[in-house]
């Protein structure tokens, strides 16, 4: 396997058009380091949602091209996991069928592996006790934990997360910001995660890349790891460092949407 | 009470169960004792509307006499044949039209052209084609409900949320396996409803296909007890059509509410 770590995922040149519509203008440049929790933050209908789907492989680029380990992405595959903000867990499986349907594609895997990998992954995001629940008797919060589980199971390095907490009330938005850090430095997973929530962004990120409204350009790419340290608590919320780190971000966004 | 009647009817409130069912058999009751009352003081002509105890009267002695039961299992059964055959081929090709823009193109015009046609305009050529044995009777039931049925699947299917599909192929699903993991299982339960629906559409059909070419079946009951002026033998065929509509589609509703009774809508 290609170790790379540095420029694991990498956005060369590229645009997007839909039909007469264009969502990514100017050559979109980016590269991104193994096992990095990055943030694209911007407003709604910026195009971030679309530079993210096309990691994914659900939508091609018009111009440019998306590599990920070296090799341009092709259509889905297990190994880039999308967690969207509804309908993300299937009303007709319980939680733990959920979360085994992840590897159901999977023919390296025997039966056996398979069902106790599910169970170590419903384990991991805390839903021991509802494995045979539906989705429909359990909370959105725990519904969005069903999606993370599954996307772990099926074994996705990448984690393409469009606003997964959008429809969370604050406190199980909070509790799944903290959890989703935690399983994402354990596992080293890549994530990018899109948010129009600036406290969630520094509270996640280890990098916010902040877009400018459509067509989607970068305004500001910022290391907040460097800032805030890898570590992250409820304490951080409350520190001034988060505080000040909010309203820079906060002008800077508000700066772009004047230009509108 | 005047409470409870207000918050009986709360704008779209909720009613217990055992409410529901009192009230649904309050206000039939009442019907039928209104019906019987205007009968006795002698509102209704017989020969025009008999009373609902002299129907009731008849249909015992019209089943003693062997004329309900067999004749209702044959048009259940023209029914069931014609609505197998329909649900059969309106599943697969409305999933296929709703995933496949080709297909939906060359399709549609030609089921909207037929959806349109007034089914009692295509039994000279239905008789023509078939004559008048069971043929007939099963290719008029499809024609009036295969149309309408594969529209409706198409639109079950295209009301399955992106989302689903999106996962499942991100997890490596193939098309022919999204359809059978995903489409299918979420359009079920809307699925079903629609099959119920148009379930009750095939009797329309039916009874109009008896009354033309038949010799048996409640279609032919009814319209043999017409020439006769037997107005009470007429009603007693229309009831049975009623009842057993009535219990098919309370149990067809019973058993969605029980097949997907841990799904929800949950988002």
């Amino acid at each position: 396997m290609n170790e790379r770590l540095q420029d694991y995922l990498v956005f060369d040149q590229v645009t997007k058009r839909f039909g007469g519509l264009t969502v990514v203008e100017a050559p979109f440049n980016l590269v991104v380091p193994r096992g990095q929790f990055v943030v694209f933050l911007g407003p709604s209908g910026c195009g971030k949602t679309t530079l993210m789907r096309m990691v994914g492989g659900l939508d091609e680029a018009t111009t440019g091209t998306i590599r990920l380990e070296g090799s341009p992405v092709g259509p889905p595959d297990e190994r880039r996991g999308m967690v969207f903000q509804s309908y993300s867990s299937f009303p007709w499986l319980t939680v733990l069928q959920n979360i085994a349907f992840g590897m159901r594609y999977r023919r390296d895997l025997s039966p056996k592996a398979k069902a106790s990998r599910a169970r170590h992954y419903l384990d991991l995001v805390g839903l021991s006790d509802f494995g045979d629940a539906y989705p429909s008797r359990i909370s959105g919060g725990m519904r969005q934990r069903v999606a993370i589980a599954r996307t772990l199971a099926a074994g996705s390095d990448v984690l393409l997360m469009d606003e997964p907490f959008g429809a969370l009330d604050a406190q199980r938005r909070e509790q799944l910001q903290i959890e989703l850090r935690r399983i994402q430095s354990e596992e080293m997973k890549t994530v990018l995660f899109v948010t129009h929530d600036v406290e969630e962004a520094i509270f996640l990120a280890d990098r916010i890349i902040v877009f400018s409204s459509r067509p989607a350009r970068i305004i500001d790419d910022i290391d907040v790891t460097a800032e805030l340290g890898s570590d992250r608590n409820l304490e951080l919320r409350d520190s001034e460092v988060f505080f000040r780190r909010r309203a820079d971000i906060l002008r800077t966004v508000r700066s772009t949407l004047t230009l509108v | 009470m005047s409470g409870a009647l207000h918050s009986a009817f709360a704008f779209r409130g909720s009613l217990s169960r055992r409410k529901r069912v009192a009230v649904a058999l309050g206000s039939s009751f009442f019907i039928l004792l209104v019906w019987q009352i205007a009968s006795w003081v002698g509102l209704l002509d017989p020969i025009f509307l008999p009373s609902p105890l002299d129907i009731l009267g008849t249909l015992y002695d019209m089943t003693a006499r062997g004329e309900i039961i067999g004749n209702a299992l044959i048009s259940l059964g023209r029914i069931m044949a014609a609505f197998l055959l329909s649900a059969v081929m309106a599943i697969p090709i409305g999933m296929l039209m709703s995933s496949y823009r080709p297909i939906s193109a060359a399709l549609e015009p030609i089921i909207d052209f037929i959806r349109y046609l007034p089914i009692p305009a295509l039994i000279p050529i239905s008789i023509i084609w078939f004559g008048v044995g069971e043929e007939t009777k099963i290719f008029l039931l499809w024609l009036g409900t295969f149309f309408q049925l594969v529209l409706l699947v198409v639109d079950d299917a295209n009301r399955v949320p992106n989302e689903y599909v999106e996962v499942a192929r991100t997890l490596g699903a193939r098309p022919y396996e999204i359809l059978r993991d995903i489409i299918w299982r979420s359009m079920l339960p809307g699925l079903i409803n629609n099959l119920r629906i148009t379930l009750g559409w095939c009797w329309t059909y039916l009874i109009l296909a008896e009354i033309v070419a038949a010799d048996n079946g409640l279609g032919y009951v009814i319209w043999t007890a017409r020439r006769y002026m037997k107005t009470d033998e007429v009603m007693a065929g229309v009831f049975v059509i009623g009842i057993i509509g009535l219990v098919t589609d309370q149990a067809m509703r019973a058993g969605h509410t029980w097949l997907f009774r841990d799904q929800g809508t949950s988002r």
